[in-house]
C-alpha cells in the first residue's frame, strides 16, 4: 500500500463524470440488495417461510426501534432509515471480499449518507412542526441556545461521517498494514473484529440518523415513548 | 483531505435510489404482508368473536327453550294432576252418593219388609186371638155373650156429651149390632140401660152379626159406639201394628 489510504482510486470515466472504485462498489451492492429484495419478496406469503420470518423480524425489529426512539408511526421513516442501515452495514461486510475496499471507509460515501440525514431531518421537521414549528426548535431550550443549536446541526453532520469513516477506514488501513507485514492468516482476527465493528457502525449511524430525525419530529406524532 | 465531488454527488444519488429501490422492493412488500396479516388476525379474531356472541346467544336461546319446556311440562303435570285430582273427587263423590242412595234404598225396602213381616205377623196374631176367642166364648154361658156388654155399652154412651147424645139421638134411629138375637129380657134390658144413658125413649134396630164375638155395638149413619169383643181384638191389633213404629 504505496498511495494514501484516503486517495481516490479511479474507475473508468463516464463521459466528462470521472466514476471512482467506491461508486462502482456502491453500484455492485446496490444491484446485489436490490436484486436479492426482489427474489426474497417475490413470493411473499401469509404463512411465511424461515426467510420471510426473518425478513418480517428485521423489518419489525426496525419498526419498534422507529418507535420507541421517535415514537411516531415508522411508516414514513422505514426505507430511509432502514436503507441506511442495511447499506451501511453490507458496505463494511464487503471488505471481507478480496480485493473490494468498503465505500464506506471513503469520505464522500459517508458524506453523502450524512447529507441525505441532514436534509431528511430538516424535511421531516418541515412536514410535522411546518416551518415556523420547525425553526422554534432551535430556540429550545432558550433562545440563547440558537447559535448552538445551529452549530450541532453541522457538527453531529459531521461527526456521522468522521465516525463511520475514521473507524472504517482504521480497519481497512489496520488490516492493510498488518496484512503487508505478518503474513495471509494474522490478518485474520482483526478481519473478524472488522465484522463487529462494521455491524455496530451501521447500527450507531442507522440510531444516529434515527434520534437526529425523532429530536426534529419530537412531540408531533402519536408518541409512545417509554 | 481531499473530498472528490463527483462521488460525493454519484454516492448521494445511488444513497437515494437505494433508498427507492429497497424502499419499492423489500420494505414496502413486508410491510404490507404484515399489514395484511394483521388485518387478517384482526377479521379472524372478529369472525371469531362474533362466532362467540352467535354461540353465546344460541346457548342463551337454547337455555330459555329449555327453561320453558321445563316451565310448560310442569304446568302439564299440574294441570293433569289436578284434572284426575277434580276428576277422581268429582267419581267418589258420584260414588258416594250412589252408596248413599242404595243405602238408603235398601234401608227402605228393609223397613217395608219389616213393617210388611209385622204387619203379616200382627194379622196373624189377630185372627189366631179372634179364632182363641171365639173358641173361649163358645164353652161360656150364650148370655155371656150380650149381658156383660150391656152395662159398658150405656156407660160410653153416657160418657158422651150432653150434644153429642143429643145429636145421636136426632139423626134418626140407630141400629144395635148383636153376636146372636136378643132374648125378650135382654132386649128389655138393653133398651131400659140406653133410654136412660140418653135420656129419653130410644128405638133402635137390632142387627146380628156373629163375628162380634160377643158385646154391643151401637151406630147410626155417622156415629158408632162400639162394645165388642171384635173391636177389641181390632184395637189390639191396631195398637201393636202401630207401636214398633213409634218406637222407632
Amino acid at each position: 500500500m504505496k498511495s494514501s489510504p484516503l486517495a481516490l482510486e479511479p474507475g473508468f470515466q463516464l463521459g466528462p463524470v470521472p466514476v471512482s472504485k467506491p461508486v462502482i462498489v456502491t453500484w455492485a451492492l446496490m444491484a446485489a440488495l436490490a436484486l436479492a429484495s426482489l427474489l426474497v419478496t417475490r413470493r411473499l406469503s401469509l404463512r411465511p417461510g424461515t426467510g420471510q420470518s426473518a425478513l418480517e423480524l428485521i423489518v419489525e425489529t426496525l419498526d419498534q426501534q422507529i418507535r420507541d426512539t421517535i415514537g411516531v408511526d415508522p411508516a414514513p421513516y422505514r426505507a430511509l432509515l432502514g436503507t441506511i442501515f442495511l447499506f451501511v452495514l453490507v458496505a463494511n461486510w464487503s471488505s471481507l471480499v478480496p480485493g473490494v475496499e468498503p465505500p464506506t471507509a471513503r469520505l464522500e460515501t459517508d458524506a453523502a449518507l450524512a447529507l441525505i440525514v441532514f436534509f431528511a431531518t430538516i424535511y421531516h421537521g418541515l412536514r410535522t412542526r411546518g416551518p415556523l414549528g420547525y425553526l422554534a426548535t432551535f430556540a429550545e431550550p432558550s433562545i440563547i441556545m440558537i447559535p448552538l443549536n445551529l452549530v450541532e446541526q453541522i457538527t453531529r453532520t459531521f461527526s456521522l461521517v468522521v465516525r463511520l469513516f475514521g473507524n472504517i477506514m482504521s480497519g481497512v488501513f489496520v488490516i492493510g498494514v498488518v496484512l503487508s507485514l505478518a503474513g495471509l492468516l494474522v490478518p485474520i482476527p482483526l478481519m473478524a473484529l472488522d465484522l463487529l465493528t462494521g455491524a455496530v457502525q451501521a447500527y450507531i449511524f442507522a440510531t444516529l440518523a434515527m434520534v437526529f430525525i425523532g429530536s426534529a419530529v419530537d412531540g408531533h406524532g402519536s408518541r409512545a415513548r417509554g | 483531505m481531499q473530498i472528490d465531488w463527483w462521488t460525493l454527488g454519484l454516492q448521494t444519488v445511488n444513497a437515494l435510489v437505494l433508498i427507492w429501490l429497497l424502499s419499492r422492493f423489500l420494505f414496502r412488500p413486508i410491510a404490507s404482508i404484515l399489514a395484511e396479516r394483521e388485518a387478517m388476525a384482526r377479521r379472524l379474531l372478529d369472525a371469531a368473536a362474533a362466532a362467540k356472541a352467535s354461540a353465546l346467544t344460541l346457548e342463551e336461546r337454547a337455555r330459555a327453550a329449555v327453561d320453558a319446556m321445563a316451565a310448560d311440562r310442569a304446568a302439564t303435570i299440574h294441570a293433569a294432576t289436578t284434572e284426575a285430582k277434580d276428576a277422581r273427587d268429582r267419581l267418589l263423590e258420584v260414588a258416594r252418593a250412589d252408596a248413599d242412595r242404595m243405602r238408603a234404598d235398601m234401608r227402605t225396602e228393609i223397613e217395608r219388609a219389616e213393617r210388611s213381616a209385622r204387619r203379616a205377623e200382627a194379622e196373624r196374631a189377630s185372627l189366631l186371638a179372634v179364632d182363641i176367642a171365639r173358641r173361649l166364648l163358645e164353652r161360656l154361658p150364650a148370655s155371656s155373650r150380650v149381658a156383660g156388654f150391656i152395662d159398658g155399652l150405656a156407660d160410653a154412651v153416657a160418657a158422651l156429651p150432653e150434644s153429642a147424645r143429643a145429636d145421636f139421638a136426632a139423626r134418626g134411629e140407630p141400629i144395635l149390632t148383636a153376636p146372636r138375637p136378643l132374648t125378650a129380657e135382654e132386649d128389655a134390658l138393653c133398651r131400659g140401660r140406653l133410654e136412660s144413658a140418653f135420656g129419653r125413649p130410644l128405638k133402635f134396630e137390632l142387627r146380628v152379626d156373629p163375628t162380634l164375638l160377643a158385646g154391643l155395638e151401637l151406630e147410626n149413619a155417622h156415629t158408632g159406639i162400639r162394645n165388642s169383643l171384635r173391636a177389641d181384638l181390632e184395637q189390639i191389633s191396631a195398637t201393636l201394628l202401630t207401636e214398633p213404629e213409634n218406637e222407632r
